[in-house]
């Protein structure tokens, strides 16, 4: 069957790649994007740029509303209720029924709400909060200012950039995560520790305990919140920014019947277990070409890469094509105190990390396997090392200890030496 | 801005490297930075990456293009072109000449591609 048509669910990063591949390959069917924020965004911003209010809705979209239509891509602004795979039918919630021959979702996901007691009732009442789109980013940034007291409950990536852009609105923060420090997973401990504790140095008041309960406070503290510890202490707060991870919305892919576990499964084209049907982004879940289930990714790149590999694929079966992309090490980047964050590849995997320290604090971490070949990186401020690295890790090339540690030899050295 | 100025002699950046000009010097409205590619040519650029703030005189040069340091948006050194997200605005090239070992730009004038 040849791809006449193609429907992407979801206006993400991830669904916003397919498109513009799509279009970039000259595919010359029809497009349609249907969204239910309307006109993509880009999400980062929200908990950076955006929330500080240093920059606005126009300039975090990827592409004007014009470009959609100018690039013949049909922006539908709604909510797709159900899919049926065997026809190729796209149901939207009010409205009508379309169809193509592929389907691609990239419904991303939710923001996580932790089972503890008093959260979901706080939660309806607009003083507990998540971060996942504008229209939360918004209800936020409402409640940010001198004089206010938020609670960040997670000190993870954007539990940490919320805390940060906060207490630099003047609002006065504290940070509740049972972790101390979080992210040694994703950066080492070395970096970790280093990042944690610069909440501390810009007024932040961190916390090392987890949450046990919630409950409305205003007669107790003259805050609308009391937050209860398991160590037994107490945080008065307006607001709690709960930022414990997310859910991906999986519901469309189960009711159409496709194969999911933690995420939509799909192949290393991104085609999932029905041949019509594609999963990018945050909502998708690889399983290589041995076998084996991957950990889903949630970070902006595999959003845009999967999306672009998708659309190689749905254009490579509309016609000849250059073959498939190569699959990316995964990457992502962070900001916080006004530092820039950034790792690639895995910091966890088996092996040893080699520090590279810059004015005296650790500012690079390498993580090198047995075969002294670079299998991740992170760095805090110094993403040059991180973009050579990541060639390294691509390349398999084999790096020697004393240089990755020694920062008077240039990165970009170990990359162009063979 | 037809005026073409001297701006470094070739050995003064090394393969990879770029040389951040600030208005001052070029007349221009931005800073312009000159990168030396890897293909051994000389090209310029607008140094503020077209998609948030950050210099791409910082970024890491691969072959004939310019990765961003802040969010890794790759530009095409030759013609400025966007290659990837997040940026999808192309980056303002200008004219550069290599004459008798000097580089020569000439700030607001386009890049043939
Ligand atoms: C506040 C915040 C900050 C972040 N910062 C960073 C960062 O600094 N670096 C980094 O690497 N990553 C960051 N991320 C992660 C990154 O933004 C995500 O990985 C990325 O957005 C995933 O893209 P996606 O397109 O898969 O899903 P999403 O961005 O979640 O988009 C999915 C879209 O689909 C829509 N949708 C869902 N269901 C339907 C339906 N049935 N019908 C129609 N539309 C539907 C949703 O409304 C949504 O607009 C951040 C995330 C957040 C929330
Ligand atoms: S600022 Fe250059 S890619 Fe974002």
């Amino acid at each position: 069957m040849s791809v006449e048509s193609v429907i992407v669910v979801g206006g993400g990063p991830a669904g916003f790649a397919v498109v513009q591949r799509l279009r970039r390959g000259f595919f010359d069917g029809t497009v349609t994007l249907i969204a239910s924020e309307g006109v993509p965004y880009d999400r980062p911003p929200l908990s950076k740029e955006y929330l500080a209010g240093t920059t606005d809705v126009e300039a975090i979209r990827f592409e004007p509303a014009e470009w959609f239509a100018e690039h013949e891509v049909d922006l539908v602004t709604g909510d797709v209720s159900s899919v049926e795979p065997d026809t190729g039918e796209v149901r939207l919630a009010d409205g009508p029924t379309l169809r193509a021959d592929r389907v691609v979702f990239a419904t991303g996901g939710a923001a996580a709400l932790p089972p503890i007691p008093g959260v979901e009732q706080s939660h309806d009442a607009g003083t507990v909060l998540t971060l996942r789109s504008l229209d939360d980013a918004d209800a936020l940034r409402a409640r940010l200012g001198p004089g206010r007291r938020l609670a960040v409950v997670g000190g993870g990536l954007i539990g940490a950039e919320v805390a940060s852009t906060a207490a630099g609105t003047g609002t006065e923060v504290v940070l509740i995560d049972p972790v101390d420090p979080p992210l040694v997973a994703a950066v080492g401990p070395e970096l970790a520790r280093r990042l944690h504790d610069m909440h501390a140095a810009h007024g932040v008041e961190v916390r090392t305990a987890a949450v046990a309960q919630v409950e409305a406070g205003e007669e107790a503290t003259g805050r609308a919140l009391r937050i209860h510890l398991d160590d037994g202490s107490e945080v008065a707060a307006d607001t709690a920014l709960i930022g414990v991870g997310m859910v991906p919305r999986t519901a469309l892919a189960v009711a159409a019947g496709l194969e999911v576990d933690g995420g939509i499964v799909v192949d290393e084209t991104f085609r999932t277990s029905h041949q019509r049907i594609y999963a990018v982004g945050d909502v998708a879940r690889l399983r290589t070409d041995d076998g084996e289930l991957q950990p889903r990714a949630e970070h902006w790149e595999h959003a845009v890469l999967s999306g672009g590999a998708a659309g190689a694929a749905l254009l490579a079966e509309a016609g000849p094509s250059a073959g498939p992309e190569p699959i990316e090490s995964p990457w992502f980047w962070s900001d916080r105190h006004g530092v820039h964050l950034e790792a690639v590849g895995s910091m966890a995997a088996p092996g040893r990390t080699i520090t590279r320290e810059i004015d005296g604090a650790p500012a690079v971490a390498f993580r090198v396997d047995e075969t002294s070949r670079v299998i991740g990186c992170a760095a805090i401020d110094a993403s040059q090392a991180v973009r050579v690295a990541r060639r390294l890790i691509a390349r398999g090339t084999v790096v020697d200890a004393d240089d990755l540690a020694d920062p008077d030899v240039p990165l970009k050295q170990l990359m162009r030496r063979r | 801005m037809s005026e073409p100025i001297r701006v470094a002699a070739v050995e003064d950046i090394d393969e990879g490297e770029a040389l951040l000009l600030q208005p001052e010097v070029t007349g221009a409205s931005e800073p312009i930075s000159v990168f030396h590619g890897e293909d051994g040519g000389f090209y310029a650029l607008d140094d503020e990456c077209t998609h948030e703030t950050a210099s791409l005189a910082d970024g890491l040069v691969d072959g004939d293009t310019v990765e961003c340091p802040k969010h890794s948006a790759a530009f095409c050194l030759k013609d400025g072109r966007a290659l990837c997200l997040p940026a999808t605005r192309d980056a303002r090239t200008h004219r550069v000449e290599v004459r008798d070992g000097e580089i020569y730009l000439h700030p607001g004038v386009p890049a043939q591609a």
